[in-house]
Parts: C-alpha cells; structure tokens; sequence
C-alpha cells in the first residue's frame, strides 16, 4: 500500500516536473522562413510539439551545405535540408547527420519561362540563355535533366546571378529562362503580374528527374542521446506537416505570426503552390512518411552522376535512419 | 571653410545655406519622376514614394527589434575592437620587437575577406552574439590600429627627446606626449571603423541571424520585396551616419582641442 502510494507520488512528481521541463530542440532551416518552412511554425503555433512536450526554437540558415554544418557541429539538433546534399556530404565528408523522415518526396527545381517566350518545354531552351543563382543544389541536377531531354550543358548558356535578381531577369528578358525552386512559383507568378506578363513553369521532376529532396535531418547525436525525444518530435512533425497541406491559410498566418516579415497571404499561396512536391504519386504508391530503400538507391544514383561521385562512395540506405519512419 | 566664406547678397547666403538639403530633395524628386514617367517596375528600382510606403507598412516596433539587433552587435564588436586596438598599439609603438611581430599578422587579418571567414567563424563560435561581435571587431580594429599608430608616432621628436632628458618615465611618455598628438589620428580611425562596424554587424547577419537590419534586408529581398528592401537599406545608412555623427559630436564635446584650429 505505502509503496504503490510512493510510487505513484513518484510518478506524479515526475510527470509534472517533465511538463515544467518541456525538451528543448533546435530545429534548422536550411534558407530563410517562408511558405514551404510552415510546417515546424505550424507545430508550435498549433500546440503539437507542446502537446508531445517539446520545446522547440527555430534557426533559419543559409541553404542545404549551411544548414548540415550546424547540425553536424551540433548548434542544431534536426532540421530540414535536401536529402541529396546530406549524400554528397557524407560520401566526402562522412558528416554525423542522417535523414529521419521525408518532406518533398520530388524535387522542387523547375524552369521558368514567360508564356511570351514560345519556350514551353525543356527542349525549347537549345541555344537560349539561362540564368541561376551560384549556390542552388538544382546546378548540379541541370546536366542530367538536360541529357534526360536530348540536350547538354553545350546548347544552353548559363549565366550565374544572386537569387533576387532570377525573376526580374526572366521579367526583363536578360534571360530567357530560369532556374529555381517551384516553392518560388507564387512570387515569379506575383512579380511577372506586375508587369502584366504571365509565366511558365516547367518542373524537373515531370522531365525525368524523380528523387527525394528536402527531408527531416537529424544529427546523430542528438539521435543517439535523445532517442525518445527524436521519436516523439518526428510523430509531432508529421502531424504538422499534415496539417499545413490541409489547412495552408492557417498554416500561412502560424508562420507570419512568429515571423511577422512574412506575409501570411503569400506564405498560404506557396504552400498551395507545392503541395505536390509533398503529397504525389510517390506517396501514393509508398505511403506518406516513407522513404523506400529503392528510391534511396535512385536518389543517390543521381546526387553521385550530378556530383560527379563514384557510385560506391556511399551505401546511401546509411544516409537514412528508417526507424523514426511512419508504420 | 564656412568661415571663410561671404556671400555678398542675401539670396546667396540663403543658397549657400540651403544647397545640400535642396540638392538632395532635388536628386529624390528626379529618381521619382524618372520612375514615374519612365514606368519602372518596382523589382528594378523602387521609386521613393513606393520605399516610403514600404518603410510605413512594417511596424516601428519590428524597425526597432532590428534596429536594436543590429547596433547592439555592431557597439559591442566596435567598444571591443577599441579595447584591443590601443594597448595593441601603445604596446607596437614601445616595443619594436612587438612591432615586428605582431604587424605581419595585423596585416593578414586584414587581408582575408571577412565575408569569406564569418562562415567559418560562426561554425566555431556558434550562431550567437560572440561570433556575430567577433566578425565586427575583426571588420573595425585594423584602422584604429593603423591610425593610433600612425598617431603616436608623428609625435615630435624633440618632446620624445626633451621627455627622455627630464627623465620621464615611459608611461608618462606615453599618456602625456604621444596620445594627446595622436587623438585626431585616433578620432579619424574611430570614425571610419563605426561606419565598419555597421557593415560587420550587416555581413554577420548575413551569415546567421534572426533578426537585424541586414537579416531584414536580406529577407525582403527573398521574398522579392525590392521596396521594403531599399527601405531597410536607408535605414542602415541613416544609423551610419547618425553613428559617425556621434563620433565627431564626442571628439567635439570632450576633445575640442583636437580638431582642426578654426580661423
């Protein structure tokens, strides 16, 4: 009798004393906050990390290389970042981070064109001039989409620019055509209106580029030490990113509500923008929350060919931590 | 020169008075009208007005948040980079085997690009404040210590000499002689590394921040807001200013004898 009363004070006083001491977890961005980042604002502003009794802060970064770094030196615990940027890291660098869950299960890079241009499909672009930002990962994807689509990196010029000045470019016609993220479709849509033009956008992943990009990261320490932690967060990050793709609106004021910079109207467009990035026929077929060791195994096949890696500098099912998985 | 000059009527005292301001109301009423005739879309240069609404749709309190982000780094990294520079050069001054040590290493500092480093520095500082005050000191302390330098030795020699003949001790030397003729060394060095250390601040955020007036810019102009990103920008040079202002207000109230005799 007195020991069952002492262990459930026992356990009362442990339960209460973790709902005071929520787990604290840094959580990585790899660019800056913006629509398709919503789903880790959405987590807090909706109480599901609370309710799962973690207390997370965000950091944002300075793209996929920026965001690993942190995580690897441990100034982050998870974060999101693109699969294949992990891959090549790893097979250079062996860097202490793996893939827990997915996120874009296509990739996002696509290019843009004005619907004025006459350019509406990839084999259009022989002899125009294409511009892209210096430090984008889709650089190191444009051969093979080209060679997918009967063309090299010979027939096109590339120009490299800092990322803001793409869509006036395109708008401008300094460039024929663009390279850049469709998370990035809602702006260039918005800025061309401005001028009263319209746009094109051609996706790499309907022009045979079919991999897995931007996914849930954790270093291994953290998943080593805080295993327990590291589940319960996955489990309230899927719920979250759930709920953003059901409820862009709400999911667009969550973010503006903690990053008052972004605007909650355009943050619930570009979620909307790109739902298909996150909920495709890759989804359907594999279910959602899985990555599948065979499309690991293309994944890396193309990060290696765009690389220019040895096919065998990594067992790339190692870049991946399948138990945090859903069932 | 303002002493100096006379203007005969006073039309033209009116003028020389009034030039800068109008100057500058003039420049802005051109770049508007050219962006209003000219139909320039506001992705390719923002006209004014748009900046001007652009600075009023974002609340004073958030300018404040980045604002204060922002100064606070840049005073902390330019109140270190003080602390280092001066004894660094008294100590360059007194001794010469310092001087030849320590100059060579002054000098790579400063050649390596900042920008290029605070990557790296905040991946050893991690992406608090020391790293982002590490970054502005290192942007701010070469020309204090050029200047300070440059300062104490143009010293005469014949009140080093007249110093050394009464027996003086060193610390005398240095405290009574060689810093009160190198102040307007100093001051001109101090005025150039604020404006710095806004810009140390600036790339420091650039690199890891939440907030700030360069992580504002930066911001906007990834979500394409050129407007509001010009607004952040005026707002980075008017802190400059005001900041070098401060300076010469500061040299002017405690070291009004430092600067330049007035005819």
């Amino acid at each position: 009798m007195k020991a069952a009363l002492k262990l459930s004070l026992l356990a009362g006083l442990i339960s209460s004393s973790s709902v005071m001491a929520a787990d604290k977890v840094t959580f990585q961005l790899d660019w800056l906050p913006g629509g398709d980042k919503a789903p880790v604002y959405v987590g807090i502003q909706e109480g599901f990390f609370a309710e799962a009794d973690l207390d997370v802060s965000i950091a944002s970064g300075r793209g996929s290389t920026d965001a690993l770094t942190k995580m690897a030196t441990g100034q982050s615990d998870v974060g999101s970042s693109d699969i294949g940027a992990l891959m090549a890291a790893k097979a250079q660098d062996g860097v202490p981070v793996v893939a827990i869950y997915p996120y874009f299960t296509q990739a996002p890079h696509a290019f843009f064109a004005l619907k004025s241009s006459g350019i509406d499909s990839i084999e259009d672009l022989k002899g125009k001039k294409v511009a892209t930002s210096p430090f984008t990962s889709s650089n190191a994807f444009l051969p093979l989409v080209l060679k997918e689509n009967g063309l090299s990196e010979d027939d096109i010029s590339l120009v490299k620019t800092d990322p803001g000045a793409l869509g006036p470019m395109m708008i401008t016609g300094n460039a024929d055509a663009i390279i850049a993220w469709v998370t990035n479709t809602a702006l260039f849509t918005t800025q061309a209106a401005e001028a009263g033009k319209e746009i094109v956008e051609m996706p790499w992943s309907s022009a045979g580029l079919s991999l897995y990009s931007s996914s849930l990261l954790a270093s291994e320490r953290f998943l080593s030490e805080r295993p327990e932690v590291a589940e319960r967060f996955v489990k309230a990050f899927a719920k979250s990113l759930e709920f953003t793709y059901a409820h862009p609106d709400k999911a667009g004021e969550a973010i503006h509500a903690m990053v008052p910079e972004v605007d909650a109207k355009i943050a619930a467009a570009q979620i909307k923008s790109i739902t298909n990035l996150v909920y495709n026929d890759v989804t359907k077929a594999d279910g959602f929350g899985v990555f599948t060791p065979e499309r690991i195994q293309q994944t890396w096949e193309y990060v290696a060919a765009a690389n220019e890696l040895s096919e065998d500098a990594l067992d790339p099912q190692t870049a991946v931590d399948f138990t945090y998985l859903a069932e | 020169m303002s002493q100096t000059y006379q203007p005969k009527s006073w039309v033209g005292l009116q003028a020389y008075r009034f030039a800068p301001v109008l100057f500058f109301i003039g420049l802005i009423a051109l770049w508007e009208l050219i962006c209003q005739v000219g139909k320039v879309p506001n992705y390719i240069l923002p006209s004014p007005s748009a900046i001007i609404k652009a600075f009023f749709d974002v609340e004073f309190s958030r300018w404040m948040g980045h604002l204060w982000a922002t100064l606070r780094v840049a005073l902390m990294g330019f109140a270190l980079s003080i602390l280092i520079a001066l004894p660094l050069s008294i100590g360059m001054i007194r001794s010469e085997l310092m001087n030849r040590t320590l100059y060579p290493v002054l000098i790579v500092i400063q050649s390596t690009p900042v920008v290029a480093v605070a990557p790296l520095i905040i991946v050893l500082l991690g992406t608090d404040d020391p790293s982002r005050v590490l970054i502005t000191c290192l942007i701010t302390f070469f020309p204090l210590v050029v200047s300070a330098t440059t300062g104490m030795l143009e010293t005469p020699p014949e009140m080093i000499e007249l110093s050394q003949s009464l027996r003086a001790p060193r610390y005398r030397e240095t405290w009574q002689i060689r810093i009160p003729y190198a102040i307007p060394h100093i001051f001109s060095g101090l005025r150039v590394s604020i404006t710095l250390a806004i810009i140390g601040a600036v790339v420091a955020e650039f690199v890891a921040a939440e907030e700030g007036l360069g992580y504002f810019i930066q911001f906007s102009t990834s979500f394409f807001k050129i407007p509001q990103a010009f607004a952040g920008l005026i707002f980075l040079a008017v802190t400059s200013l005001l900041l070098f202002k401060s300076v010469q207000w500061i040299q002017a109230w405690w070291f009004p004898w430092s600067l330049p005799k007035k005819k």
